[in-house]
């Protein structure tokens, strides 16, 4: 744990400084086949300082958290401000003034569980999938989790304490048919901690089970046609085509690195029931997986509405972008470790839910594919997009047919978001991943499924 | 205040003394000066010290891992209790180990300390050189660093390795416009011991950015075709990458890797041979040792089309039975072939100089598909344009067999060494 109140170090600020005491904690055990391949914990933590000077920054960072190291990551982050300073001559005025308060701390209330009893619950899960389905070639179970805390303080007068926790299982199944190899994961968990997200193995069987059907489908599937195609986004391709393909457009720092998005603003991008937000802490009534209050440069976050009835209407800011475009910073300046600097980051982003029902999307489309699972994704300067593919299926005349194989879809995301004509009344999020910027950091995804035409790579 | 050496082999005697069987402490201390160039402004100095100690201890074949980063007494202690109940929590392995006893060394590569003048001067000259002859293209962002890095390794077999390496790295990303027209981003990173050149000298960075302005305004690739790819040296990365990941110990731990039983066997054209040279004084990001406590040499992974060797750790070379290798992977070198680049362009009809590759993760059978970025129509002997909206599909396991040129020439990134390589036989498709 570290300390929540840090305001002893605000004598210490002579120039714009941010000051931020930092423990990432995690914990990772792997299952393969039933041995435990990795079992361990990382504990970082330390304190970092960041000074702004006339338009450059100076940064350091010390992994010993105490008064005397205070003193020497702010004098050294100084030093580096005023070394860029001396060089550069900028003289931009100074950053607008943003004053964030927040203590919020979701450590969970329950005993916490034990490596073992954590161990213990993967092998059962592990136990069932082994006793269960004989056929497969190979199983893996994973646990990871992340407990990151941070105090902040800014010479604003900002002033936030966090603890926001990430705990996930993945289960990862294989199968061989006519010798051809074949895979299919899951994720279970999100926002929150063991204790409170898993209190039985047995509870994450009916998701398995699916997971085994898709998979043992997908063994006898049938490899997509190329080609554009009218297909169903499910929620997980929603957010990820929400995340990678639009949202990293909209970063303010990369729309001032050449997106093509800086000359689309208040411009139609997507079809007029897109509604897309980068929610700050809470969504429709509830907390999102990665809720952030205040960012880490002392900003109150605030949702980014970035595409309201299917208009490009903001980027994602920090103070500087914002400064840059003449508007307030919508708090998405985030850093990773303590030894990071914050940079513009997504949060909770997500395609808003809209009226329609998933079986009538689906039912919709004489021939086409229900698209429902992705390995990765990456997306461009240009909205250009790729998703792996790892599950999905074929619509003929409106019902469901073979499972596909894997593939990958593509398009250019602000042409493809025009060609949406139907959204479901649901809304799922996903966190499983780490978003890669040049820090690593989780982010929320989320979205209803979407009726759209897009480009399958096919075979 | 314990020196680094005492504080290591404090660790290793308290895990010992607190049940371990075999235990193994890596320390490490990096202190890294950083320059940053943010939409083509010189923006920030970053100075950072970090501290990693990673403890191994292993009980009735029971292991458990734990990484701090604090070198007090009483964080050592707490680690150490952690990691002894970590193994205690665990499952009898009989693969679990630590390295055998090995003479003591300690390597020196590179300079101790940055000369932070000199990066200044080096990315500000950068930043002009690149406005000034490509004014098309907005960097995004430029990063130069200098991090020196001091490890010790000891193992309770009496393993006591320490490396001591000072390093210069540099990555740039970059985009062009011309009205509301965008190119793909694109990107270069190298390593160096020296900063003893202008930065857009090294690696491919002069020919990428020449490249990002041709780009701003694209064709679609015509049709759909099987043909011939040029893979370019920084595109080829992505490729080897997928292929190692086959030979490492996820994949032939879990049984899942298509190469689990082709040792000494032909897997690729007689034209590639792939070496994996941590201790070659061509690679300037190398290594000493491994993590599980080996000193690292040289191997030949692939040697003319035959699997020399997996990239099995000690761990995963006990559980299945296979060799390990004599070190962690990384710092790849592919033999130049003897055809030059130009002669190979001269040799294709319509096919496709693949220069970055945004793919979906390969499947288990080595079926891959994806969309060719930053790329150009080869027709009739000759680059003609550059494309949009094409995709590619092939099967990596046949994309190594079906091989037929190898380039004379290469890209060195400090940390790897890549020709560009042509092969037959992948699905080319335009919109």
């Amino acid at each position: 744990m570290i300390e929540k109140d840090i305001s002893k170090y605000k004598d210490l600020f002579s120039e714009y400084t941010e000051l931020r005491i930092q423990e990432n904690r995690n914990c990772a055990i792997s299952l393969v086949n039933g041995d435990v391949m990795g079992n361990n914990r990382i504990s970082e933590s330390g304190v970092s300082a960041r000074v702004n000077k006339k338009g450059v920054w100076g940064f350091s960072s010390n992994p010993t958290i105490a008064d005397e190291t205070v003193k020497t990551v702010i004098k050294a982050a100084t030093e580096n401000a005023l070394y860029l300073n001396d060089r550069e001559r900028k003289s931009k005025e100074p950053l607008p003034v943003s004053v964030g308060t927040s203590e919020k701390d979701f450590m969970t209330e329950r005993k916490r569980k034990t490596q073992k009893e954590m161990i213990d619950f993967l092998r059962e899960i592990d136990g069932y999938i082994g006793k269960t389905y004989t056929d497969l070639t190979a199983r893996t179970t994973v646990y990871r989790s992340l407990e990151m805390e941070k105090s902040l303080l800014t010479s604003e007068g900002s002033q936030a304490y966090s603890m926001v926790p990430r705990t996930l299982i993945y289960t990862l199944l294989n199968l061989a048919k006519d010798g051809q190899p074949f895979e299919l994961y899951e994720i279970f968990g999100g926002f929150g901690q063991f204790e409170n997200l898993f209190s039985k193995p047995e509870d994450l069987y009916e998701k398995i089970d699916k997971q085994y059907e898709h998979l043992k489908k997908k063994s006898e599937g049938v490899y997509p046609k190329a080609g554009i195609s009218d297909c169903i986004f499910g929620p997980d391709l929603a957010g990820i085509l929400a995340h990678e393909a639009i949202g990293h457009t909209v970063e303010a720092d990369i729309v001032l690195g050449g997106s093509v998005a800086a000359d689309y603003l208040n411009k139609e991008v997507a079809s007029p029931i897109i509604n897309m937000v980068d929610f700050a802490h809470t969504a429709m009534g509830k907390l999102c997986p990665v809720p952030l209050f205040v960012d880490d440069e002392g900003t109150q976050a605030k949702d980014a509405v970035l595409i309201e009835n299917g208009i490009l209407k903001t980027f994602m800011h920090n103070k500087e972008s914002a400064q840059h475009f003449g508007v307030k910073p919508t708090g998405n300046a985030r850093a990773y470790s303590f030894s990071d600097e914050p940079i513009i980051r997504m949060r909770n982003t997500a395609i808003v839910p809209g009226k329609d029902k998933l079986d009538d999307m689906i039912a919709s489309i004489d021939d086409g594919y229900y698209l429902m699972k992705s390995s990765n994704g990456q997306a461009d300067s240009t909205s250009e997009f790729m998703f792996g593919i790892v599950q999905g299926y074929e619509i003929k005349n409106g019902k469901l047919g073979n499972a596909i194989k894997d593939t990958t879809i593509s398009g250019i995301a602000f042409d493809m978001m025009k060609t949406i004509t139907m959204i479901s009344d649901d809304m799922v999020w996903s966190c499983g991943g780490m978003c890669g910027k040049k820090q690593l950091i989780p982010v929320g995804m989320g979205g209803p499924a979407l009726k759209c035409k897009v480009n399958i790579g096919g075979k | 205040m314990k020196s680094d050496r005492e504080l290591v082999k404090y660790c290793i005697d308290k895990m010992i003394e607190r049940g371990a069987e075999k235990a193994q402490c890596y320390l490490k201390h990096n202190k890294k000066h950083e320059l940053n160039v943010d939409a083509g402004e010189m923006k920030l100095l970053r100075t950072t010290f970090d501290t990693s100690i990673l403890l191994k201890a292993i009980i009735n074949d029971q292991k458990g891992d734990l990484k701090i980063n604090k070198k007090d007494e009483g964080s050592i202690d707490r680690a150490v209790d952690q990691v002894i109940e970590l193994a205690q929590s665990s499952l009898p392995d009989k693969a679990n180990d630590i390295a055998d006893n090995q003479p003591p060394k300690e390597f020196t590569a590179g300079r101790e300390e940055a000369d932070l003048d000199l990066m200044y001067d080096r990315l500000h000259d950068f930043v002009l050189y690149e406005k000034e002859h490509y004014p098309k293209t907005m960097i995004e962002q430029a990063i130069v660093d200098f991090t020196q890095s001091n490890i010790l390794i000891q193992n309770s077999n009496g393993v006591d390795f320490a490396g001591n390496r000072g390093l210069y790295s540099s990555s740039v990303m970059f985009t062009s416009k011309e009205g509301e027209k965008a190119s793909s981003f694109n990107y270069s990173d190298y390593a160096s011991k020296e900063l003893d050149k202008p930065l857009h000298e090294y690696a491919s960075v002069d020919m990428l950015l020449k490249q990002s302005g041709e780009q701003i305004h694209t064709s679609a690739f015509p049709g759909k075709m099987v043909g011939d790819v040029i893979i370019t040296p920084d595109c080829l990365s992505s490729f080897i990458y997928y292929i190692t990941a086959y030979l490492s110990d996820y994949s032939l731990i879990s049984g899942s890797s298509i190469y689990k039983d082709k040792l000494n066997e032909k897997i690729a054209n007689d034209t590639l041979t792939l070496h994996s040279y941590p201790r070659s004084p061509e690679i300037a990001k190398n290594y000493f040792f491994t993590r599980d406590g080996f000193e690292a040499q040289n191997m030949t992974v692939i040697d003319k089309g035959v699997l020399k060797s997996f990239l099995l750790s000690q761990y995963g070379a006990n559980k299945t039975g296979k060799p390990k290798a004599v070190n962690s992977g990384g710092c790849y070198i592919v033999e130049p072939g003897t055809a030059g680049f130009e002669e190979m362009v001269s040799s294709i009809d319509k096919g496709l100089l693949l220069c970055r590759f945004s793919g979906g993760n390969p499947s288990d059978n080595g079926d891959f598909s994806g969309v060719a970025k930053n790329s150009y129509l080869i027709e009739n002997g000759k680059i003609t344009k550059p494309v949009n909206e094409t995709m590619i599909a092939g099967n990596l396991a046949e994309m190594i067999k079906n091989i037929i040129n190898i380039s004379k020439e290469r890209i060195d990134y400090g940390s790897e060494i890549y020709p560009w390589v042509q092969v037959k036989g992948i699905t080319i498709s335009g919109k």
